[in-house]
C-alpha cells in the first residue's frame, strides 16, 4: 500500500457531488425552497378559500363597535374590539403576576417542607407535590370552579368570618385596604425615613466591621423605615405645604418656551455621546498613549456620533415632542399639587368591608370589598397550586444540589441554622433553582389561557368571543400569538438577566 | 445476558441500604419531637391533616354525592358512543394490549418480591389508618362500626403475618397485583355497576339504565384477566428458552407497530376489496419489495462506491418525475420512500449482517406503508352516525399516543437541525422552536381545529381530530427537541472527534455515536414530556372534543338522573389521570435508578 504524496493529494480534486461544502449548501437551499414554497402554497390556498367564503382578514374589527360583555376587568362593556382585547390582556397579566407571586411563595414553602426534619411535614409536602403534579391543570381548575359554583348564595351570613370574609357562589370577598387622600404626604415621610435608614444601616455596618459585634444593620434599617411609617401616620399633614410648591413648578413649566426642552434634549444627547467617545478612546489608549482602533471600533464611534446627531435632529425638527414633554411635565406637577392639596385631617389609608348589593333578582358583591370572582378564584388557585408543586421540586432539587460539605463547613465556623440557610445554602441553591423556575413562570403565563374553560375573561376567552361574533379568526389568533410571544420574551429576558448576575464567577 | 443487566445494557446500581428500623418510640422522638420547633410543626401539621382528611371523607361520603353517575357512565367515559354491536373489536384491542403488557413484564422481569412479614407490616398500618378514618368520617354509627370491624380484621391479619410468617418466604408484587385485579373483576359479578345506551335515533342522548353494565362486561373482563395471566406465564416460558435480546427487540417492534394496526381495528375495520388487493396492491408491494430489496442490498455493499450515489440520486429524480406523470399514488409514494432509503444506504453499509438488517427494515417500512395506504383508501365497515364517535379515555389515549409517536422523529430532526453547523437549518429550527414554545397550547389547538380547512386545497378533507393531532404534534415536537438538545449537548467533544478519526461520515457519526448516547441521557426528561402530553390532552375539552373531561363536565352532569354531579365526575376524572401519570412518573424514576442516570 502506497501512501499518497502531498502532490497527489492536492491534485486529486473532490468531485462536485462529494464536496461537503457544496452538499451542505445544496441541501440547505433545497430545504429553504421547500419550506418557503410550502408556506407560499398554504398561504395562497388560505387566500383563495377566504375569498371563496367571503371572509375578510383585516384588522378593522379592532376599531368597529362590538357587542361583548366581559365577566370582569377594566372595562366590562367594551365599545370596540381593541378595547375588549385590551381588557383581556390586562386580565391575563393580572392573573399572571398574582399567580407568579403566590406560586413562588407557596413553592418555596413546599420545597422546604419536603426537606424538613419532621416526618409529618415531609409527608405532607410530598403528598402535595405528587397529587397536584399528576393531575392536569385544566381538570383541577374545572374542579375548583365546580366546587365554587355550588357554594351557598350570597348573603350577609355567608363566609367563615361574618361580615368580614365572605365565600359564596359569587366569589370570595374580603376587606379592602386602599390608599386615601393623605397617602402622598405620608409617602414623603416614608421616603425621608428611607434616606435616614440608609445612614443608620451604614453606621451599624461600620460598627460591626470595626468591633466584630453583631449589630444586625439590615434589621435596624428596616426598623427605621417602619418607625417613620408609623410616626408618619400621625404627622403627615406637616407636608401639606408641598402642594403649593408643586403648583408653582407646574406654572413655571407652563410658561417655558418650546425651545427650552429642545435645547435640553440636544445638550443631553451631545453630552452623552461626547462622554462615551472620550471614555472609549481613553480605554483603548495604551499606557504609553498609543491608540489602536479596529474597524469595528471606528464603526462604534461613528455610530455613537451619528445617533446623538439624529437625536438632536429629531428634537429640533419635531417640536411636538418638546411641547408634549412640557405639557406632560406640567400635568404631572399639577396632579401632584392636587394630591397634596388636601384637608389636614385626611388619612393616608382607608379600609372597607365587603358589601352586598341587590340589583334585580340576585344579590351580588358591591365594589367596596376586595372580591375575587369565582372564575378568577378557580384559575388563581389552579395555577398557584399546580405551579407551586413544580417550583417546590425545583427548590428541593436546588438545595440538595448544594454539597453537604458547605453547610457542615458553615456549622464548623459557628454559624447558626438560619445563618447557614441564608448566607451559605440559599445563595448557592438559587443558582440551580432559577433557570427551571423561570421556565415555570413562562408555563404559568401560558397556562392562564386555560381560564377560557371557566369563563374568566382573559385574552383567549375574549378573543374567542370576539371571533365568534365577528368571524375574524385569523387576526385574533395573530394577536394572541404576538401577545404571548412578547410576554414570554419579556419574562425570559428578566430571568436571563438574573441568571447572568447570579452566575458563578469562575477563574 | 446476566441478571445484573437492565434493558439498556447498563449494570444495575445496588439500591441504597435501607434505614434501620428503629423501635417505634425512638422513631417518633427522632422524627416528630426532636426539638421545640419540630414539636410545634408536628402539632400544626397533624391538625392540618385531620382537617383535610375529615373534609375529604365528608365530601366523599356525603349522601348528596351521586357516585352512581360515574358508575353508570363508565362505558361513556371509556369509549363514548362506540356502537355496541361492534364492541368485540374493542375487546380484542384490550386483549392484545394486555397480552403484550403481560409478556413484556415477564420478559423484562418486572416486579419484585416482598417478604411476608413486610406484607404484614403494611397490612397492619393500613388497618390502623382505616380505623382512624372510620372514626373521623362523619358516618352513622352503623357504618362506623362496620368499617371499624373491617379495619380491625385487616390489622389483626397483618399483625399475625408480621409475627408468625417466615422471614424467608415472600410474595411477588405481581401476584399481589393479579390478586387485586382479580378482586376488582370479582366485584363485577356481584355489584351492579349500571350502564347506559346511546340513543342515536333522534337527538343523540344518553339514557341511563342502572344495573346492566356488569351483565355485559363481567365475562369479557374475566376473560381479559385470564388472558393476561396466561400471557405472563407464556412470557416466562419464552424468556427462559429463547435468547433475550432478539426477544426484547421483537417485543419492542410489536409495541411500535401496535398503534396504527389497532387504530384501524377499532376505528374503521377496512372492508378490503380482495380482488383489488390481490390484483393491484400485493403485486405493487411485491415488486417494490423484490426490486427495492435487491437495489438496497447492492447499495449497502461497501464496494459499491460512487455508482451507488448516482443511482440513489436517479431514484430520487424518478420519484419526483412520477408526480408529473399519471401514476397510482401508492407507486409514487413507494418510489419516494425507496429514494430515501437509497440515499441513506451508505450510512448503513457494511457486512452481510448489516445489509440484511437494512433490507429487512426496508421491507418492514414498505409493508406498513402499503397497509396504511390500502386501509385508508378502503371504505370502513364501522358504520356510525355523528361526527366522531370515539371519545373518553380511548380518545385521550389515542391522541396522546399518536402525538408522541409523530412528534418523536420531528423533535429529533429539530434538535439535530438546531445543533447542526448549517446556518439555515439552525435558523429555521430555532425560530420554529422558540415560536412554538412562546405560545400556549390552547391557541395552537384552536388554530388547528378551526383554521386547517382554510389551508387545504379544495377537495381535500381532514377530520378535526386528525388536524388537532397534527397541531399537537408540532407543539410537542418543539419541547421534545429541547429535551433531546440537552442530551446532545451532554455528548462530549471527544466522542465526535473519535468518530471522525475512525473515518465515519457525519450521518454515521450522528446515528451510531451521538444519538444513542444523547437519547440515553434524555430519557428522564423525555418521559416527563410524555406525561405532560398525556395530561394536556385534557385541553381537547376546550375545543369541544369528547374527551373524558368534556364528558364528565358537560355530558354526564346534564343527564336528567344526575343533574349537578359535576364535582364527583371531575374528581373521578382526576383520579384516572392521576393513576396514569403517577404510574408513569414512578416507572421513569425506577428506570433512572436502574440505569444510574440520575447520579453523576
Amino acid at each position: 500500500m502506497t501512501v499518497p504524496t502531498t502532490q497527489e493529494r492536492v491534485s486529486h480534486r473532490v468531485p462536485l457531488w462529494r464536496d461537503v461544502v457544496v452538499l451542505k449548501w445544496f441541501t440547505q437551499v433545497v430545504l429553504l425552497v421547500v419550506v418557503l414554497s410550502t408556506m407560499g402554497f398554504l398561504a395562497s390556498q388560505a387566500g383563495d378559500n377566504l375569498r371563496a367564503r367571503n371572509i375578510s382578514t383585516s384588522f378593522d374589527f379592532l376599531e368597529r363597535p362590538v357587542d361583548i360583555q366581559l365577566s370582569e376587568g377594566i372595562d366590562t362593556h367594551p365599545d370596540t374590539g381593541a378595547r375588549a382585547l385590551w381588557t383581556g390582556m390586562v386580565n391575563t397579566l393580572r392573573m399572571s403576576i398574582a399567580g407568579i407571586f403566590f406560586a413562588t411563595i407557596l413553592g418555596v414553602v413546599v420545597g422546604l417542607a419536603r426537606l424538613s426534619d419532621n416526618w409529618l411535614v415531609r409527608r405532607l409536602g410530598s403528598i402535595w407535590v405528587e397529587t397536584l403534579r399528576n393531575i392536569p391543570l385544566l381538570v383541577q381548575m374545572v374542579f375548583y370552579f365546580s366546587v365554587l359554583t355550588t357554594l351557598p348564595r350570597v348573603g350577609l351570613g355567608t363566609g367563615p368570618i361574618n361580615g368580614w370574609f365572605h365565600v359564596s357562589n359569587k366569589g370570595i370577598s374580603m376587606p379592602r385596604v386602599f390608599i386615601a387622600d393623605g397617602f402622598y404626604q405620608w409617602l414623603v415621610v416614608v421616603l425621608i425615613g428611607a434616606v435616614a435608614a440608609h445612614f443608620v444601616r451604614q453606621h451599624r455596618q461600620q460598627i460591626q466591621d470595626e468591633t466584630g459585634a453583631m449589630t444586625s444593620p439590615i434589621l435596624w434599617g428596616l426598623g427605621t423605615v417602619a418607625l417613620f411609617g408609623l410616626v408618619g401616620l400621625f404627622v403627615h399633614p406637616v407636608f401639606s405645604w408641598m402642594g403649593p410648591v408643586f403648583g408653582r413648578i407646574a406654572d413655571l413649566l407652563d410658561s417655558l418656551p418650546v425651545i427650552a426642552p429642545q435645547l435640553g434634549f440636544s445638550a443631553i444627547a451631545l453630552g452623552v455621546a461626547v462622554t462615551w467617545i472620550r471614555r472609549f478612546l481613553s480605554a483603548h489608549r495604551s499606557a504609553r498613549g498609543h491608540l489602536s482602533l479596529s474597524d469595528d471600533d471606528w464603526f462604534r464611534i461613528v455610530f455613537a456620533a451619528v445617533a446623538s446627531l439624529a437625536v438632536v435632529f429629531v428634537a429640533v425638527r419635531w417640536t411636538g415632542l418638546s411641547a408634549w414633554t412640557l405639557d406632560s411635565g406640567r400635568d404631572l406637577f399639577q396632579v401632584l399639587a392636587d394630591k397634596f392639596d388636601v384637608d389636614g385631617a385626611a388619612r393616608p389609608f382607608d379600609a372597607m368591608r365587603p358589601d352586598i348589593i341587590q340589583k334585580g333578582k340576585f344579590p351580588n358583591y358591591g365594589k367596596s370589598g376586595l372580591t375575587m370572582s369565582i372564575g378568577f378564584a378557580a384559575v388563581f388557585f389552579g395555577v398557584v397550586f399546580y405551579t407551586s408543586a413544580f417550583i417546590g421540586e425545583n427548590v428541593r432539587g436546588g438545595i440538595l444540589a448544594v454539597p453537604k460539605g458547605q453547610s457542615e463547613a458553615a456549622k464548623a465556623v459557628g454559624l447558626g441554622r438560619g445563618q447557614i440557610l441564608r448566607h451559605v445554602v440559599l445563595p448557592q441553591a438559587f443558582r440551580v433553582i432559577l433557570p427551571p423556575t423561570g421556565n415555570q413562570y413562562l408555563n404559568l403565563l401560558k397556562n392562564t389561557s386555560l381560564a377560557v374553560a371557566v369563563g374568566y375573561s382573559e385574552l383567549v376567552q375574549v378573543g374567542s368571543t370576539t371571533y365568534n361574533q365577528t368571524g375574524m379568526t385569523l387576526p385574533v389568533v395573530a394577536i394572541w400569538m404576538l401577545f404571548y410571544l412578547s410576554c414570554s420574551l419579556t419574562i425570559s429576558v428578566v430571568v436571563n438577566w438574573f441568571n447572568v448576575r447570579m452566575r458563578l464567577v469562575e477563574r | 445476558m446476566s441478571e445484573m443487566s437492565s434493558g439498556l445494557g447498563v449494570p444495575t446500581i445496588p439500591a441504597p441500604p435501607e434505614e434501620p428500623h428503629l423501635p417505634p418510640r425512638q422513631w417518633i422522638r427522632e422524627n416528630l419531637f426532636s426539638s421545640l420547633f419540630n414539636t410545634v410543626l408536628t402539632i400544626v401539621s397533624s391538625l392540618v391533616i385531620l382537617a383535610i382528611v375529615r373534609g375529604l371523607l365528608a365530601f366523599i361520603f356525603n349522601p348528596q354525592r351521586q357516585w352512581e353517575a360515574t358508575a353508570t357512565n363508565l362505558r361513556l367515559l371509556m369509549t363514548q358512543a362506540y356502537p355496541e354491536e361492534q364492541y368485540l373489536r374493542v375487546w380484542v384491542c384490550v386483549a392484545v394490549i394486555l397480552t403484550l403488557t403481560a409478556m413484556s413484564m415477564a420478559v423484562w422481569r418486572a416486579g419484585s418480591a416482598v417478604p411476608l412479614p413486610g406484607v404484614g407490616r403494611r397490612l397492619l398500618s393500613g388497618g390502623v389508618l382505616l380505623a382512624i378514618m372510620a372514626l373521623l368520617a362523619p358516618f352513622g354509627t352503623r357504618s362506623t362500626f362496620i368499617w371499624l370491624v373491617i379495619a380491625i380484621v385487616v390489622a389483626a391479619g397483618g399483625e399475625a403475618l408480621r409475627r408468625f410468617a417466615d422471614e424467608e418466604r415472600s410474595l411477588s408484587t405481581l401476584a399481589l397485583l393479579a390478586m387485586a385485579l382479580g378482586g376488582l373483576v370479582a366485584t363485577l359479578w356481584v355489584v351492579p355497576y349500571g350502564s347506559h345506551t346511546f340513543n342515536l335515533q333522534r337527538t343523540p342522548r344518553v339514557l341511563a339504565e342502572p344495573g346492566t353494565v356488569a351483565m355485559s362486561t363481567k365475562l369479557p373482563w374475566t376473560l381479559m384477566l385470564v388472558v393476561a395471566v396466561a400471557a405472563y406465564f407464556v412470557g416466562t416460558l419464552v424468556r427462559d428458552r429463547l435468547p433475550t435480546n432478539p426477544l426484547r427487540a421483537t417485543l419492542l417492534v410489536t409495541w411500535l407497530l401496535m398503534p396504527p394496526i389497532l387504530l384501524y381495528l377499532v376505528l374503521r375495520d377496512p372492508s378490503f376489496d380482495m380482488g383489488h388487493v390481490f390484483t393491484t396492491d400485493i403485486p405493487i408491494f411485491a415488486a417494490y419489495a423484490v426490486l427495492g430489496g435487491a437495489l438496497l442490498s447492492w447499495l449497502t455493499r461497501p464496494s459499491t462506491g460512487e455508482a451507488g450515489r448516482i443511482v440513489a440520486a436517479l431514484v430520487l429524480v424518478a420519484g419526483f418525475a412520477m408526480f408529473v406523470t399519471p401514476m397510482r399514488m401508492i407507486v409514487r409514494l413507494d418510489m419516494l420512500l425507496l429514494a430515501g432509503f437509497a440515499l441513506s444506504a451508505p450510512t448503513f453499509s457494511g457486512g452481510p449482517r448489516a445489509r440484511r438488517r437494512y433490507t429487512a427494515g426496508w421491507l418492514g417500512v414498505l409493508g406498513m406503508m402499503s397497509w396504511l395506504i390500502t386501509a385508508i383508501n378502503t371504505p370502513s365497515t364501522v358504520d356510525v352516525p355523528g361526527e366522531f364517535f370515539i371519545g373518553g379515555i380511548s380518545l385521550t389515549l389515542m391522541v396522546a399516543i399518536f402525538t408522541i409517536v409523530i412528534s418523536f422523529p420531528l423533535g429529533l430532526a429539530l434538535a439535530l437541525a438546531r445543533t447542526s453547523n448549517m446556518p439555515i437549518f439552525r435558523l429555521l429550527a430555532t425560530w420554529f422552536i422558540e415560536f412554538v414554545r412562546g405560545v400556549p397550547l390552547i391557541t395552537i389547538l384552536i388554530f388547528f381545529s378551526i383554521m386547517v380547512p382554510l389551508f387545504l386545497p379544495p377537495g381535500m378533507h381532514l377530520g378535526e381530530v386528525a388536524a388537532v393531532v397534527i397541531g399537537y404534534s408540532l407543539f410537542s415536537s418543539a419541547y421534545l427537541a429541547e429535551n433531546v438538545r440537552g442530551g446532545l449537548q451532554s455528548v462530549t467533544r471527544g466522542q465526535h472527534e473519535a468518530a471522525e478519526a475512525v473515518g465515519m461520515t457525519t450521518s454515521q457519526k450522528t446515528v451510531f455515536i451521538v444519538l444513542p448516547q444523547a437519547l440515553r441521557v434524555a430519557i428522564p426528561p423525555l418521559v416527563g414530556h410524555c406525561i405532560g402530553v398525556f395530561k394536556e390532552t385534557s385541553l381537547l375539552a376546550i375545543i369541544g372534543l369528547f374527551d373524558v373531561l368534556y364528558i364528565a363536565r358537560y355530558v354526564m352532569s346534564n343527564q336528567t338522573e344526575f343533574m349537578g354531579s359535576t364535582k364527583e365526575n371531575i374528581l373521578f376524572v382526576s383520579l384516572i389521570y392521576w393513576i396514569f401519570a403517577y404510574q408513569m412518573s414512578k416507572a421513569s424514576q425506577r428506570l433512572e435508578q436502574r440505569t444510574g442516570l440520575g447520579e453523576r
